[in-house]
């Protein structure tokens, strides 16, 4: 290996060829770093700046230093169950990507043959990326009260009406589809990483597949699910087009409503309080679990 | 294969992965077929079978327009995100240097600022430019592209990182020791050996900012609506199935690209 200092040494003077490359890291790394600078963290810290202004219906904003806009939220009981409605959502859908993701990634790791681990990760992958619209209308054309999962009630006997349009149940089975993939992924790396000679040893040694589960491999997978987990729910947290479309109009969650604010009501400042606050709930969120699953953990290690 | 699993866990482990597997890939074979359907309201069984539904998602303007619009805008997106996330890729593998972990942070940031944050940020950031400079921003084709190339510059870098860490560089060492110049050196040798990186770098970034909604829903604007506004406008209103004929479309387009895609790196690294 080379070891390279950045070099700033570019003085014209010196001609000679060199044998390393001369280009240097900040002329590489300057474009790229500023278009992320002004494209996103200069918007963001405008973003918190403005959370602070006032909303005038005339003049949009006006510049103050208040904190009205968060009080707004604490004051009006709206906002709050739409926060918690967001976080419980994502809690319960994140719980049932994690029960139904765990068995997908461990056939995938155990029990595929290589070909079929492939192909099938592929079959994974692709919904992933189709894109939530898509994949939020398939759910609509089956969901609704005439689709297709209606019809094979019906077909079986079952003449009720479906009611799944435009409920909670509907926005959980819409928000867990399209996060599962996430979850089955991330997952399988950590599974990849688990010798199987362990669960082969606990087995020799008398114990049930699922004691071997329980004491063996999700102690050392807990990192992997940590991840996985924590990416549903923040992906959750932040979901848009699920519960627009499949909750419809009067189903609130706080995308959605950060949205309403800074493009239709036009309220900037409010809507940028409520980003933040979104932001932060999920940050905490995501930061109290982790540091007591670590600490867990440790205890679990030893 | 294992011999300690008995075949009863086996058999629980297959069912339960089919169910689940169904769960995620059926939906989107649903779309498909009902794309198909001849029945004028959607609904169960099929009277028919048409293409009916195809020839009329062509003729709505807004979805012929939004498809063009954004596979325009995820073109150049691709095409600025390589410009940019190339050369800052080389720069954050090869070099070592203070602030590293701060620049890769940053470059990925785009990533985890969730999506309708990033879009409202940017788009008052916009609004407010616009207040100060008389220039518009927002609801134009430039404005689209900073956001979709945004989306798709972290994904770059990510994947042609990848794939320059697992490069041997003694090539790069003979072409210099015979006194090739650096450049030389990058378009004769590294960029040939990392093609493959690149290549799968620009279709995935493609990709992510085809399929991209919280940004854009914040910036388009009259005549510059990308395909997935569309979709979702139209759904506030109508289910029928011109959606699964632009869905199916959507899905097919996207699904040869990824297919192509993991030919040049696997996919589940992107991850």
């Amino acid at each position: 290996m080379t070891s390279q200092a950045v070099a700033i040494d570019t003085s014209p003077m010196n001609e000679q060829p060199k044998p390393r490359p001369n280009m240097t890291a900040p002329t590489l790394l300057g474009p790229a770093t500023i278009f992320v600078v002004l494209g996103l963290l200069a918007p963001l810290a405008l973003m918190f700046r403005n959370s602070f202004n006032r909303y005038d219906p005339r003049e949009l904003m006006v510049s103050a230093f208040t904190l009205e806009n968060y009080a707004r939220f604490f004051q009006d009981e709206f906002y709050q169950e739409v926060l918690f409605r967001t976080v419980w959502i994502s809690a319960l859908s994140t719980l049932i990507c994690l029960i139904a993701g765990f068995p997908l990634a461990y056939f995938l790791v155990r029990q595929a043959s290589d070909r079929l681990k492939s192909k099938l990760l592929i079959l994974i992958i692709v919904p992933l990326l189709i894109g939530n619209a898509v994949r939020t209308a398939a759910w609509m054309l089956i969901l609704n009260d005439q689709g297709m999962l209606a019809a094979f009630l019906r077909m079986s006997g079952y003449t009720g009406s479906l009611g799944l349009m435009y409920s909670t149940t509907g926005v959980v089975i819409g928000l867990v589809s399209v996060l599962l993939p996430f979850m089955v992924i991330t997952l399988h790396s950590v599974l990849e990483s688990i010798d199987r000679n362990l669960e082969d040893a606990a087995a020799s040694l008398g114990a049930g597949h699922l004691t071997a589960l329980r004491r063996i491999v999700l102690p050392l997978a807990l990192p992997g699910i940590l991840a996985g987990t924590l990416l549903c729910f923040i992906l959750s947290m932040n979901a848009y087009a699920t519960p627009v479309l499949i909750g419809g109009p009067k189903f609130h969650m706080m995308a959605p409503t950060v949205y309403q604010q800074v493009s239709k009501a036009m309220n900037w400042p409010f809507g940028s309080a409520l980003a933040f606050i979104l932001m932060a709930v999920t940050l905490a969120l995501t930061v109290g679990a982790s540091s007591i699953v670590q600490r867990r953990y440790r205890r679990w290690a030893e | 294969m294992t011999t300690n699993t008995s075949t009863g866990i086996r058999f629980a482990y297959g069912a339960m992965s089919a169910v689940i597997l169904g769960f995620i890939v059926l939906p989107l074979v649903g779309v498909i077929w009902m794309s198909f359907f001849s029945n004028k309201i959607l609904a169960f069984p099929p009277q028919g079978y048409t293409f009916d539904w195809y020839a009329r998602a062509f003729a709505a303007q807004e979805f012929r327009e939004g498809f063009i619009v954004s596979f325009e805008t995820s073109l150049i997106a691709m095409a600025t995100s390589l410009v940019l996330g190339v050369p800052a890729s080389l720069a954050l593998v090869r070099y070592n240097f203070p602030g590293r972990e701060i620049i890769t942070n940053i470059l990925m940031s785009p990533m985890i600022v969730p999506g309708i944050v990033g879009g409202s940020a940017l788009f008052v950031f916009f609004l407010e430019i616009e207040m100060l400079t008389g220039v518009q921003i927002a609801g134009t084709a430039p404005g689209l592209i900073i956001a979709h190339a945004l989306i798709a510059l972290p994904w770059t870098v990510r994947l042609v990182s990848t794939s320059l860490i697992g490069m041997n560089r003694s090539v790069e060492e003979a072409a210099y020791s015979l006194g090739a110049s650096a450049m030389t050196v990058f378009f004769r040798i590294t960029l040939p050996i990392i093609k493959p990186g690149i290549i799968a770098g620009a279709l995935f970034s493609f990709v992510v900012s085809f399929i991209d909604l919280e940004k854009s829903i914040f910036l388009v604007g009259p005549g510059k609506t990308t395909l997935q506004i569309a979709l979702i406008n139209y759904l506030e209103w109508n289910l029928d199935s011109t959606i699964g004929a632009v869905a199916t479309v959507q899905i097919v387009l996207i699904t040869v690209l990824l297919l192509v895609t993991d030919r040049y790196a696997k996919l589940n690294r992107a991850f």
